[in-house]
C-alpha cells in the first residue's frame, strides 16, 4: 500500500533514514542500496520526484545523474506523478484471447482515466497494460498497488475498484 | 621471452608488447587497426561497444580487444572471417536506428561509423519496414549540442565527465532501443573542459555549436600547431578552409594533454583570421609613415640599432616564437637591453583527472622561451622604462591606453605587428609580421618542453617571421654575416638552443631545459 506523502516532504525521515540504515549493513556498497532506496522513495510519494533524486544521490554518495541513469533503465520506478492507486493489467496472448482488452476498457471507463498512462481526474487512479503476470490460468490477473487479483471480468471492475477509495 | 614483455602473433604478424597491454594496443603495434567505438586510450574501457571483438585460437568465444590483455603466444585475427562477421552483425544494430544524415551531418568524412560501415558493413538493411525512433535535439551546454538520433551509446562523453572531468552530469538513460544520453537536469554541460566530449563522440551525435554547418571536414585543412593560450603548450590542430580557420581540436600529445584541450583554447580562433592585419611596411619620412620595401625598411632598422648607444626595451607578446625573441635579442647584442614579455593572466582551471593539464594562469604560450632567452624582465618595469630609452621594439604586444602613453614617449619605437598600433607617434618602423598560425616556429611550454607549429595559411602582404626581419637586419651590419633562411636554422643558432632543429623535435617536442613550473616575477 502506497503511503503517499506530498513530494516535497523528504524520503529519509528518522524512521526511512533507520530502514535504509539497517539495509545498509546487507552489502558491500552504499551503491548497492539504490534500489531499494528508489522504492522507499516511490513508496512515500507515489513516484520518484527530482527532489528524491537529489536526495538519494546525496544519501548514498553518488551523482544525481547515475541516481536518473538507474531509474530510468528500470520500468516499475515511476518519474512521472501517477494516481494513488496504480493499476496493471495483464493483456499479454492468453490473457488477450480470453477477454484482457474488455477488462482495459471497463478499468478506464470505471476509473474515469480515459486513456491507458493517464491518471484520472480525482488523481485516484492511474492504468497501464503489462506484460505477462504469470497467472495464465487466472485471465484476467491486475495488480493494484502490490495486491494480486485474479479473474477480473468486466462486471467486476466496479465493485472491486470501490474497495480503493 | 624477458618478465616484462610478451611476444604474440596479430593478423600473422609477430609482435612483442610490454607485459599489461591490451590487444587493441598490441595490434596498433602490429599496424592492424581493430575497429572499436567504446575504447580510448586516454578513458577507462568499459567494453560496450562489442566493436572490437577478435578472435583468439583456443578461447570458445570472441573477445574484446579493448578489455583482453595480451598473453604469451596469443594467436590473433582481427580480421578472420568470423570477426568480421561479428562486427558487421554489430553494424547492422547500430545502423537500425541511425538517421543516416551524414549529407547534412557535421561528423561526416571524419565518422567512425561511417568509416567502418564503409569498409566491412552491410550495404543494405533488414529492417526497412520499421520506422526509426526518433530523439528530438538537445542543447547540453555553451558549445555542445545533443542529436540523440546518432548515437550509438558508446559512453565515451559519460567516462569523460565521471572519470577525466569529475563532474559527473551526463548518464545513459533508459533502456534497449529507447537509450540515450541525458544530462542532469539540473546542470549544464559547461565545464571548463567539456568542449572535448564533442572530440571524443566518434559520430556526429556531440556536435559543436560553434562549428555547427561551417564546413565539411573533407574541406579542410590540417595543420599540427601549439595551443597558444597558455603557458601549459597543448598540442592541436588547426582546420583552416580557404585560409580562414575554422576550428581548433586537440592533437594527441602522451607528455603535454594526452587527447584534450580546453573550452578557452578551443574558442581562441578567431584573433587568427583578422581582417586589419598590417600587410605593408612603412617608415617614417618627411611625411610621416611611408609605406616602403623591405630593403629600405631594414635598413632603417639596422641604422635605428647601429646609431644609439642607450638602453632599449623590447615589449614581447605571449605569441612570439622562440626564434623571433632570439634574433631580436642577437640584432641589439652590444646595447643594454630590457626584454619582457606580456603575461596576461587568468584563473588556472585544472583537467581534474589528468595530471600535470591545465588551463594555466600565464596566458602566453612562449613566457618560458622568453625567460630561457633572456626576455623575462618585468613586463611593468620594461614598459616604465620606455621613455629613458632610445629606442622601443614592440613585437606584437597589445598596449594599454597607459602603457601607449608611456611608450608614446620613448626615443624611437619598431613596430613589428600583425596589426598596427596607431598611436604612436614615435613609430620609426612599422613591420608587418606574420602570426604564429602563418609561420613556422616553437614555443616552449611550462617544462622546457620545446614544441613546433607550422604554418597554417598564407601570410598577408608583405608579413614576414619577426626572426625573418631581425636576423636580416642583423646581417646588414656586417658583410661577413647571413641570416639564416630557414625557421629551423634561426632556432639552431641561438646558443640558448644549442644548435637544436625543428627536425629534432618532431611531432611531440622535446624537453630542452627544464624550468621550474610557474612563475611570472
Amino acid at each position: 500500500m502506497t503511503e503517499h506523502a506530498t513530494p516535497t516532504e523528504p524520503v529519509f525521515t528518522t524512521e526511512r533514514k533507520a530502514r535504509l540504515e539497517a539495509l545498509a549493513t546487507r552489502y558491500p556498497t552504499r551503491q548497492a542500496l539504490l534500489l531499494p532506496a528508489l522504492w522507499m522513495a516511490q513508496q512515500a510519494h507515489g513516484w520518484i520526484s527530482p527532489e528524491a533524486i537529489e536526495e538519494i544521490a546525496t544519501e548514498l554518495e553518488l551523482t544525481p545523474a547515475y541516481v536518473r541513469g538507474v531509474l530510468t533503465f528500470y520500468t516499475m520506478y515511476h518519474t512521472h506523478p501517477v494516481g494513488r492507486h496504480f493499476i496493471q493489467v495483464c493483456t499479454t496472448s492468453p490473457c488477450n484471447m480470453c477477454g484482457a482488452e474488455d477488462v482495459v476498457a471497463a478499468l478506464l471507463d470505471h476509473t474515469g482515466c480515459g486513456d491507458l498512462g493517464a491518471t484520472s481526474p480525482d488523481g485516484r487512479f492511474t492504468v497501464i497494460e503489462v506484460e505477462c503476470l504469470g497467472a495464465c490460468a487466472f485471465v484476467t490477473p491486475i495488480l493494484i498497488n502490490d495486491d494480486f487479483i485474479e479473474s477480473v471480468t468486466p462486471d467486476t471492475v466496479a465493485d472491486l475498484l470501490a474497495r480503493y477509495p | 621471452m624477458s618478465d616484462a614483455t610478451v611476444s604474440l602473433s596479430i593478423d600473422g604478424m609477430d609482435v612483442t608488447v610490454p607485459k599489461g597491454t591490451m590487444l587493441i594496443e598490441a595490434a596498433k603495434q602490429a599496424g592492424v587497426v581493430v575497429p572499436h567505438y567504446c575504447y580510448h586510450p586516454s578513458l577507462p574501457s568499459p567494453a560496450v561497444c562489442r566493436m572490437c571483438l577478435v578472435e583468439v585460437e583456443k578461447l570458445p568465444k570472441m573477445v574484446p580487444a579493448c578489455v583482453t590483455t595480451a598473453g604469451e603466444g596469443q594467436v590473433v585475427h582481427v580480421h578472420s572471417p568470423a570477426a568480421k562477421k561479428a562486427r558487421e552483425g554489430v553494424l547492422e544494430f547500430l545502423l537500425i536506428n541511425h538517421p543516416l544524415d551524414c549529407p547534412i551531418c557535421d561528423q561526416a568524412g571524419e565518422c567512425e561509423l561511417q568509416d567502418f560501415v564503409f569498409q566491412e558493413g552491410q550495404a543494405g538493411t533488414r529492417y526497412a519496414d520499421y520506422p526509426k525512433r526518433f530523439n528530438p535535439v538537445e542543447d547540453f551546454g555553451h558549445d555542445v549540442l545533443y542529436i540523440p538520433n546518432r548515437c550509438i551509446l558508446c559512453t565515451r562523453c559519460v567516462r569523460f565527465m565521471d572519470h577525466v572531468a569529475e563532474e559527473s552530469v551526463l548518464t545513459v538513460s533508459e533502456r534497449g532501443d529507447r537509450a540515450t544520453i541525458s544530462i542532469d537536469p539540473a546542470h549544464r554541460l559547461d565545464h571548463q573542459w567539456a568542449g572535448n566530449v564533442v572530440d571524443l563522440c566518434p559520430v556526429g551525435s556531440l556536435v559543436s555549436k560553434d562549428f555547427l554547418h561551417k564546413a565539411r571536414a573533407w574541406d579542410l585543412d590540417k595543420t599540427a600547431s601549439v595551443c597558444p593560450g597558455c603557458t601549459q603548450g597543448c598540442n592541436i590542430m588547426v582546420d583552416t578552409r580557404d585560409e580562414v580557420v575554422v576550428r581548433l581540436r586537440p592533437r594527441p600529445n602522451l607528455e603535454v594533454n594526452r587527447h584534450f584541450i580546453c573550452d578557452t583554447g578551443r574558442a581562441d580562433y578567431r584573433w587568427m583570421n583578422r581582417g586589419d592585419r598590417l600587410e605593408e611596411a612603412a617608415v617614417r619620412g618627411e611625411q610621416g609613415l611611408e609605406g616602403t620595401a623591405w630593403e629600405s625598411t631594414l635598413e632603417r632598422v639596422a641604422a635605428l640599432v647601429a646609431e644609439g648607444e642607450g638602453a632599449v626595451t623590447v615589449l614581447l607578446g605571449g605569441r612570439v616564437s622562440t626564434e623571433s625573441i632570439g634574433w631580436i635579442l642577437r640584432l641589439l647584442s652590444g646595447r643594454r637591453v630590457t626584454a619582457a614579455m606580456r603575461v596576461p593572466l587568468g584563473d588556472e582551471v585544472p583537467l581534474a583527472g589528468m595530471a600535470n593539464l591545465a588551463l594555466r594562469a600565464e596566458r602566453a604560450a612562449n613566457l618560458h622561451g622568453a625567460q630561457l632567452l633572456g626576455a623575462g624582465a618585468d613586463w611593468h618595469a620594461a614598459v616604465a622604462s620606455a621613455p629613458d630609452t632610445d629606442l622601443v621594439i614592440l613585437v606584437d604586444a597589445p598596449l594599454s591606453d597607459t602603457e601607449l602613453a608611456v611608450v608614446a614617449r620613448a626615443g624611437a619605437v619598431v613596430q613589428l605587428s600583425t596589426v598596427a598600433e596607431p598611436g604612436l607617434e614615435n613609430t620609426a618602423v612599422l613591420a608587418p609580421i606574420t602570426s604564429m598560425v602563418e609561420e613556422q616556429g616553437v614555443f616552449i611550454n611550462r617544462d622546457g618542453r620545446a614544441q613546433r607549429f607550422l604554418p597554417a595559411r598564407t601570410p598577408p602582404g608583405m608579413a614576414r617571421p619577426a626572426w625573418w626581419v631581425a636576423a636580416n637586419a642583423w646581417a646588414l651590419a656586417d658583410e661577413a654575416r647571413t641570416a639564416p633562411a630557414t625557421a629551423s636554422e634561426a632556432l639552431a643558432a641561438l646558443p640558448a638552443l644549442d644548435g637544436l632543429t625543428h627536425a629534432q623535435l618532431g611531432f611531440t617536442g622535446r624537453v630542452i631545459a627544464p624550468v621550474a613550473a610557474g612563475g611570472v616575477r
